[in-house]
């Protein structure tokens, strides 16, 4: 009966610290100078989009987005931290389809309103009739980018998800390597405005559905000073 | 013996289940003493705000909009200030997030402008870059009275430091429009925590 129990214990320990099948990350952190933590991980969740660096300084959290990463990084350093505190990481997989990317092309001069505008409009809102109706894994359809002033683009979107944890709007400047996100919006939201930089007035645009998958185990590293 | 097992078990569920802190420790060696300073809330112009959530409802580039605590002056000790905020929406630009305020004005003011660069509005100096629309950001200012120290981390890393001044301070959070900024801006703070030493 023991040996039984202590099978049950092991396996509802396994089940809360690993997730089915396990993470599929492994971290480690390595205090490189007294208030410097370098990550690095292995390994990747099937479907990752981006992933996502967190930290705390208790490992049951709060956790903290440090930054949001391409989906083939490994390596991540967190600099000139307070002394003398411990600070534990996980990595966290960001999963879900994406619109098509649109074009947006701040530079027509018709749009060089004067300020100060009313910029009410660009608030996150969920537009009657482009949610509610969602699948598991739904891709945001039907992408709309309107430019509204010099610096700023009205995003629409219809919802087709039901297990959203969120919105990511995602941007990739003309001649930038790889894309970034400028912006989270909760679950259900349908309409957003996006206030460009001067590296962003032509770049390509696009939504995501996203929910977050298995994290890697948590690293924790006390730093000296 | 079954019931010691069982008692194992409940509590390593318990232990697995258990939820988190609802705020993390102070950083930076103490003892620190947790304490709960008094505020005033202060709403001008377009500034409101309802509970920890602030905003500026107006574009309006001139006069006083704000929507910010105002917590108790302390002239002694170390004190160090901790919170979250996140913004779930800023078609503005500069606006000043979190303040230590001085005795003759503002000694240190935390702001963010668009694309989510994090500044120091005197000097202008970047501090961060991260502070993305819809994803929390943490921060903690530890101030010396003794000697004038004052730091700021931004996620853990140190971002800006100061020194000098004298006499009574406080801090300020919320909202505020500074002087070459304008909303809206809508801000939620939370995880509001002091210390002392």
């Amino acid at each position: 009966m023991i040996r039984r129990t202590l099978l049950v214990v092991v396996l509802v320990l396994a089940g809360c610290s690993a997730g089915r099948g396990g993470p599929a990350i492994t971290l480690t952190a390595t205090l490189t100078t007294p208030v410097d933590i370098d990550l690095r991980w292995e390994g990747a969740e099937p479907g990752t989009a981006a992933q996502i660096a967190e930290f705390a300084t208790d490992p049951r959290g709060p956790w903290t987005i440090l930054e949001f990463l391409p989906p083939d990084r490994r390596t991540y350093r967190h600099p000139d931290l307070m002394p003398r505190t411990a600070f534990s990481y996980r990595i966290r997989p960001v999963l879900g389809p994406a619109t098509p990317p649109v074009p947006i092309r701040l530079t027509a001069p018709s749009f060089d309103v004067a300020a100060p505008a009313d910029l009410s409009w660009a608030a996150p809102r969920s537009l009657p009739g482009t949610t509610g109706n969602g699948v598991p894994g739904g891709a945001p359809t039907g992408l709309l980018a309107e430019p509204r002033t010099r610096d700023a683009i009205l995003l629409t979107w219809t919802d087709t998800s039901s297990d959203e944890e969120g919105f990511l709007v995602e941007i990739l400047p003309q001649g930038a390597a790889a894309w970034s996100v400028v912006m989270v919006v909760d679950p259900d939201i349908t309409s957003v405005g996006v206030q460009a930089l001067d590296t962003e007035r032509t770049a390509d645009i696009r939504v995501r559905a996203h929910h977050y998958g298995t994290p890697s185990g948590t690293a924790t590293r006390t730093t000296g000073g | 013996m079954r019931r010691r097992a069982a008692a194992v078990l409940a509590a390593v569920l318990a232990l697995a289940a258990a939820p988190s802190p609802a705020s993390a420790a102070p950083l930076e060696t103490g003892p620190w003493t947790s304490y709960s300073p008094t505020f005033d809330l202060q709403q001008r112009g377009c500034g409101t705000a309802s509970g920890l959530t602030f905003r500026l409802t107006c574009s309006t580039a001139s006069g006083d909009q704000r929507a910010e605590r105002r917590y108790a002056t302390y002239s002694s000790g170390v004190r160090q200030f901790e919170g979250y905020f996140r913004i779930t929406s800023m078609p503005g630009s500069r606006i000043s997030l979190k303040q230590t305020f001085g005795p003759s004005g503002p000694f240190f003011m935390l702001a963010v402008e668009r694309g989510g660069r994090l500044y120091a509005v005197h000097g202008g100096t970047t501090l961060a870059t991260g502070a993305t629309v819809g994803t929390e950001v943490r921060v903690n200012t530890v101030h010396n009275t003794g000697n004038g120290a004052h730091r700021t981390y931004i996620n853990g890393s140190n971002r800006h430091s100061q020194t000098g001044g004298g006499g009574g301070y406080y801090d300020k959070f919320g909202a505020y429009r500074t002087e070459s900024g304008a909303g809206p801006v809508d801000v939620t703070w939370s995880g509001i925590q002091f210390w002392r030493k």
